[in-house]
């Protein structure tokens, strides 16, 4: 559906710390500042962590226990694919009666897509169901610790030393251990777009504690390394036994060059994440916590509040383009501007264009109004000229393209200007008791690629 | 379409040995031979029109599969005289729904998953899978075990065959004649030659 209507074609600017073009369909409006925003301009901040498959919620000190990893489900090594379990009777012999044999069930693991099987790699098949399979050990994992620690050690330090020197600049009376709580602040930090944070900064520091000094021997370097077997170079290769960098890079603690060492890996996690206006620090949008529902708790997209421009149709030099308008209120004003000769943000359109002058009128979505065959005319006022139809919440009008190129593609802007009532601000209590919010009137650029021009 | 030349081979219908379950309607046209314990499930086409096809025993061949015996596409029906290829399919093997297959020549324990397409050129030996919409049009010989999966036909090889489906086999041949009329079968002596 989303290729039937071409959102890519109608770009809407963006004016955060960088200039965006982006469609309406990947924006957020935050409603107290009343601009649009894209996800270069928020804030992400993850809200909880679920697997794919088995949907299962996992806090968040626990994910990073086991290396955002879920604990039941597996990845095939040869197509990222879930696995399953698969059961399969086997004859084993009774406990008691050496002589005399039963069936016992034995589980193996399948993939369904490329029937990768856990006997492939020469994993003996289990007895339970789920809870028996582990995965390989890392030979290097107590070196990677032991490093981890001393770094995670050398980092507090750092972070000491660098409090005290800011604080012995302000304010030498403040006492060490404030600065644990009033110094860089995560929030700070994040306001800042881009910037590392630095996982090694999360840690809480055990004040009082006394600190063991933790070394570390450094890296030795060989001078002999291993020789190549002799046949390396006039061995045939045996392609189905070589794995693709693909299936070796998404193991990359052991990177295994054959496919008989493919071992299966448990699945990753997934997270949703909740978005924050870097400016008033209200969210943008906030999905459920359940990770089997897909609603949002807050959900500011830019379709619910902005007209949408879509292209209807391209016949030869006049463009029919609609504009649709999501919210459930009442009536908007549209109205459109070409954009002047120097307006900065102008800088990709090759063609001139005409838009209808005056205002649009737009009434608002009505859900039931679906359903209802038959509808009340709506007594709006059309200039045929203007205005190709309208249905409910949308609007035909035509526009004239003028290309200003020869050859090239045909890309037009122009400025979008509505009036938006902001229902999430305090109303005052008046006195007639009449709830009027202020209608504030907002001004977009909206860029339209129409296509090449035909030779 | 009934091939009137096929009476050099002296067989014009389909022979299906006893205990084979074949539905009526079920599309078989030309000289078939459909062996023992082979499964044809209702809309499942078999069309021998440039020779003769030999199924094997414990097959199953499911909905809208269409196993065709055709004459190469830059040959007329009428032109000099082909000589008829028999294709030959062996045992154990599964058409899943909608497959598409014109190999000359298959192996035991294959199974053509669903939507796939074998090329007339392909020779499937054993235990092969030819995973679902996955097209093999090349002009060679499959290895044993090979998996061929994806949308851009990767292959592997697996180490085992997959196994025979015999608990669906026993499970359609007692359902499928409580729904389904079945076509006769013809009390065989001896099963043909493979070829």
């Amino acid at each position: 559906m989303a290729t039937l209507l071409q959102p890519e074609k109608v770009l809407y600017l963006v004016r955060g710390e960088k200039k965006i073009r982006v469609p309406l369909s990947q924006l957020y409006f935050c409603r107290y500042c009343s601009e649009l925003r894209s996800l270069e301009c928020v804030s992400h901040e993850v809200d909880s962590h679920f697997c794919p498959s088995c949907l299962e919620n996992m806090p968040s000190a626990e994910a990073k226990l086991k290396k955002n990893r879920c604990a039941n489900c597996f990845d095939c090594p040869c197509c990222m694919h879930t696995l399953s379990t698969r059961a399969t009777n086997i004859p084993a012999p009774l406990p008691d009666d050496p002589t005399k044999t039963t069936m016992k069930k034995a589980y193996y693991l399948a993939c369904g897509f490329c029937r990768w099987t856990s006997r492939d790699v020469g994993m003996a098949d289990k007895s339970v169901a789920s809870g028996g399979w582990q995965e390989p050990e890392n030979p290097h994992t107590q070196r990677i610790n032991k490093l981890i620690e001393y770094y995670q050690q050398l980092a507090q330090r750092e972070k000491l030393e660098r409090d005290r020197k800011k604080l012995a600049r302000r304010r030498p009376f403040m006492p060490q251990a404030f600065s644990e709580k009033y110094g860089l602040g995560t929030r700070l930090q994040r306001q800042r777009s881009g910037a590392p944070i630095s996982a090694l900064y999360g840690l809480s520091l055990k004040e009082g504690e006394d600190q063991k000094e933790i070394t570390i021997e450094p890296a030795q370097a060989l001078d002999e390394v291993e020789p190549l077997p002799e046949d390396y170079y006039t061995r045939p290769v045996n392609l189905p036994e070589v794995t693709t960098l693909r299936q070796r890079l998404l193991q990359p603690d052991f990177q295994p060059a054959g496919a008989s060492q493919l071992h299966p890996r448990h699945k990753h996690l997934l997270m949703k994440r909740s978005l924050r206006c870097r400016k008033c620090e209200h969210n943008l949008s906030k999905p459920e916590f359940n990770p089997t529902s897909i609603k949002f708790k807050i959900q500011l997209v830019a379709v619910s509040y902005i007209p949408e421009v879509r292209i209807m149709s391209i016949p030869n030099l006049n463009y029919a383009v609609y504009l649709t308008f999501y919210i459930l209120e009442n009536i908007t004003h549209v109205s459109l501007y070409t954009c002047e000769e120097e307006d900065p943000d102008d800088i990709n359109s090759t063609a001139k264009v005409l838009v209808p002058s005056k205002e649009l009128v737009l009434a608002g979505k009505d859900a039931a109004a679906e359903y209802d065959e038959l509808a009340e005319p709506q007594g709006f006022q059309d200039d045929p000229d203007v205005v190709a139809f309208r249905k409910s919440n949308k609007i035909g009008f035509f526009i004239k393209v003028i290309p200003q190129r020869e050859e090239g593609d045909v890309t037009v802007a122009f400025k979008l200007r509505h009036d938006f009532r902001n229902l999430a601000a305090p109303i005052r209590p008046t006195e007639e008791g009449e709830a009027t919010s202020e209608a504030i009137w907002l001004t977009h650029h909206v860029e339209l690629s129409l296509g090449p021009l035909a030779t | 379409m009934a091939d009137p030349n096929a009476k050099q081979t002296g067989q014009k219908s389909v022979k299906i040995v006893a205990g084979a379950v074949v539905c009526v309607e079920s599309d078989i046209r030309g000289d078939v031979t459909i062996g023992a314990r082979t499964v044809v499930h209702p809309k499942a086409r078999i069309i021998a029109e440039a020779g003769p096809i030999v199924i094997g025993d414990g097959n199953l061949i499911e909905e809208q599969a269409l196993i065709i015996n055709s004459y190469p596409e830059n040959m007329l029906p009428d032109a000099e005289d082909v000589e008829p290829k028999t294709m030959s399919i062996g045992i154990n093997n599964v058409f899943e729904v909608g497959c598409v297959s014109q190999a000359l020549k298959i192996g035991d324990n294959n199974v053509i998953e669903s939507k796939a397409e074998v090329g007339r050129n392909v020779i499937l030996t054993s235990g092969c899978i030819v995973g679902a919409c996955c097209a093999v049009n090349t002009c060679e010989v499959i290895p044993e075990n090979t998996v061929i999966y994806g949308s851009e036909c990767l292959r592997r090889v697996q180490t085992e065959r997959p196994q025979p489906q015999t608990l669906q086999l026993d499970f359609l041949m007692k359902i499928l004649p409580n729904y389904h009329h079945l076509k006769k079968t013809v009390k065989a002596s001896s099963t043909p030659a493979r070829s």
